[in-house]
């Protein structure tokens, strides 16, 4: 038989229908002889009525609520690579034939090579854009991979540079370039070729990591995109064995660490004044 | 308590990956269907905490807002779904301490009542839920932050867990502290309305 303080520090758990069947039964057993907990257990319940009871919104429209927020949005640079519609081939191709007579002029022949923070670094954007376009679908794969590649070794000129929001960018551009490509490579036409593909990115991410870590920077958010990318990369191989790392954070709200194991009969902790066994950042 | 919906089949978390990971290069339009998939349920968390529409549409754009930002550092180590629910929550409750208690006349706010209601007990339960929202908003932050996942996003314990990133216990513990808080700081205004409906 349950003591009456027991009992009454479990009726919030036990309303909410949080305990375990011979726990709910011990409960059932003394309330049925004690005036007093059954009283404490309707209150419980009229508590619990007027929290579930807080009405829905009504309907709203999506068009104006995404308009109002798309006005405010912060501009980032976009830095995916487009797939142009069939239409606008023919503008690429010339835009396509100016780059090949600007290269002819020699201010291109720089812009393969050309960094981040070079003013030629648009021109290899385009031309970049231009080359995967015009690429066949089989072979599209190998040209991600490249450019992937090419990502990664930005980032990590960049970050040996000091210049870290643009080793962000870079990670940021590999990651929307691999995750363009995982369907490819999930099912690539040279499944050993792929994989030695995969294997040199990690190494290259690796380095990055290194150049940002060698650095007085030690930049955070280059960590977390690493990180991010090398989940990519498991996710891919199909090695992903759990992540670990900085969590993300919001605001001030912090995404706190471990995902907590289920607990098959939790037993309540009611006298938890300031006796959580965890304090996150939403805990102050 | 109403639950929420059930975990996205594989095909759908990879599209929503995808979403994520064009918002965070900048794509506004990958971020233009996140928004479409999940403004209903932002907007349904801050008008259940704020029973006011405009306000929670505010809130909303907030929480949007903030989602955007910190795209680029989401490692996807736990569902976008329960990454967007704290934000959501962390914003309301912040939004709930800021906001004055007024009372409202607005009866357009609230959802139409049926023609039989009587007007006298929608202005009592009306009146009912300005003061859970606002004792819920005189909670300690531990309390506050937990019961606000509960009662505004209608997340189970388990579910709050996996939030919050804490333990069962600990959901268990919180709610039960701030359950008790709350009883006491509404005395006996559930009592009545319980008596209310039964009339």
């Amino acid at each position: 038989m349950l003591s009456h303080t027991t009992t009454r520090d479990w009726l919030i758990p036990y309303a909410d229908g949080m305990l375990a069947v011979d726990e709910r039964h011990r409960i059932d057993s003394h309330i049925a002889g004690c005036a007093a907990c059954a009283a404490e257990l309707r209150e419980v319940r009229e508590l619990n009525l007027l929290l579930v009871t807080l009405p829905p919104a009504p309907p709203v429209a999506f068009a104006p609520f995404w308009l109002k927020l798309q006005a405010v949005l912060p501009q980032r640079r976009v830095l995916r690579i487009p797939r142009f519609p069939s239409y606008r081939r023919l503008g690429l191709a010339l835009a396509a034939a100016t780059v090949a007579l600007l290269a002819a002029a020699g201010s291109a022949l720089a812009a393969p090579a050309a960094l981040p923070d070079s003013p030629l670094y648009t021109v290899k954007q385009l031309e970049e854009s231009i080359r995967l376009t015009f690429t066949p679908d089989n072979d599209r794969l190998t040209v991600q991979l490249q450019l992937a590649s090419e990502r990664l070794h930005e980032a990590r000129a960049m970050a040996t540079n000091h210049k870290p929001l643009l080793a962000e960018n870079s990670l940021r551009a590999f990651r929307v370039t691999i995750n363009d490509a995982a369907a490819a490579l999930k099912n690539p036409p040279d499944p050993p070729a792929a994989k030695a593909a995969v294997k040199a990115l990690r190494v290259e991410l690796a380095a990055v990591e290194q150049a940002n870590a060698a650095g007085a920077d030690d930049d955070a958010d280059v960590r977390q995109l690493v990180l991010a990318a090398t989940d990519e990369l498991d996710r891919i191989d199909g090695t992903d064995a759990g992540t670990t790392g900085t969590p993300v954070v919001v605001g001030e709200q912090a995404t706190p660490q471990p995902t907590p194991q289920p607990v098959s009969r939790p037993t309540p902790q009611p006298k938890s004044s300031g006796g959580d066994s965890k304090k996150t950042s939403g805990d102050h | 308590m109403a639950k929420v919906q059930d975990a996205p089949s594989l095909e759908e978390d990879a599209e929503e990956r995808r979403l994520i990971d064009r918002s965070a290069a900048g794509d506004q339009e990958a971020f233009r269907q996140l928004v479409l998939r999940y403004h209903r349920l932002v907007i349904n968390v801050a008008f259940r905490a704020l029973g006011e529409l405009a306000l929670a549409e505010d809130v909303a754009q907030d929480v949007f807002i903030k989602v955007y930002k910190a795209l680029p550092g989401y490692r996807h180590d736990k569902p976008f779904k329960h990454w967007l629910h704290r934000v959501a929550a962390n914003a309301v409750t912040d939004a709930l301490r800021r906001r004055r208690p007024i009372v409202s006349l607005d009866g357009m706010e609230q959802p139409p009542a049926s023609r039989d209601a009587d007007p006298q007990d929608i202005a009592t339960r009306h009146d009912l839920q300005r003061a859970v929202r606002h004792a819920i908003a005189s909670l300690p932050s531990h309390y506050r932050d937990t019961i606000a996942l509960q009662a505004f996003g209608e997340l189970s314990y388990g579910e709050i867990a996996k939030t919050l990133d804490i333990p069962l216990g600990t959901v268990m513990s919180r709610l039960n502290g701030a359950k008790k808080l709350l009883r006491e700081r509404l005395g006996s205004l559930a009592h009545d309305e319980e008596e209310a409906n039964t009339a």
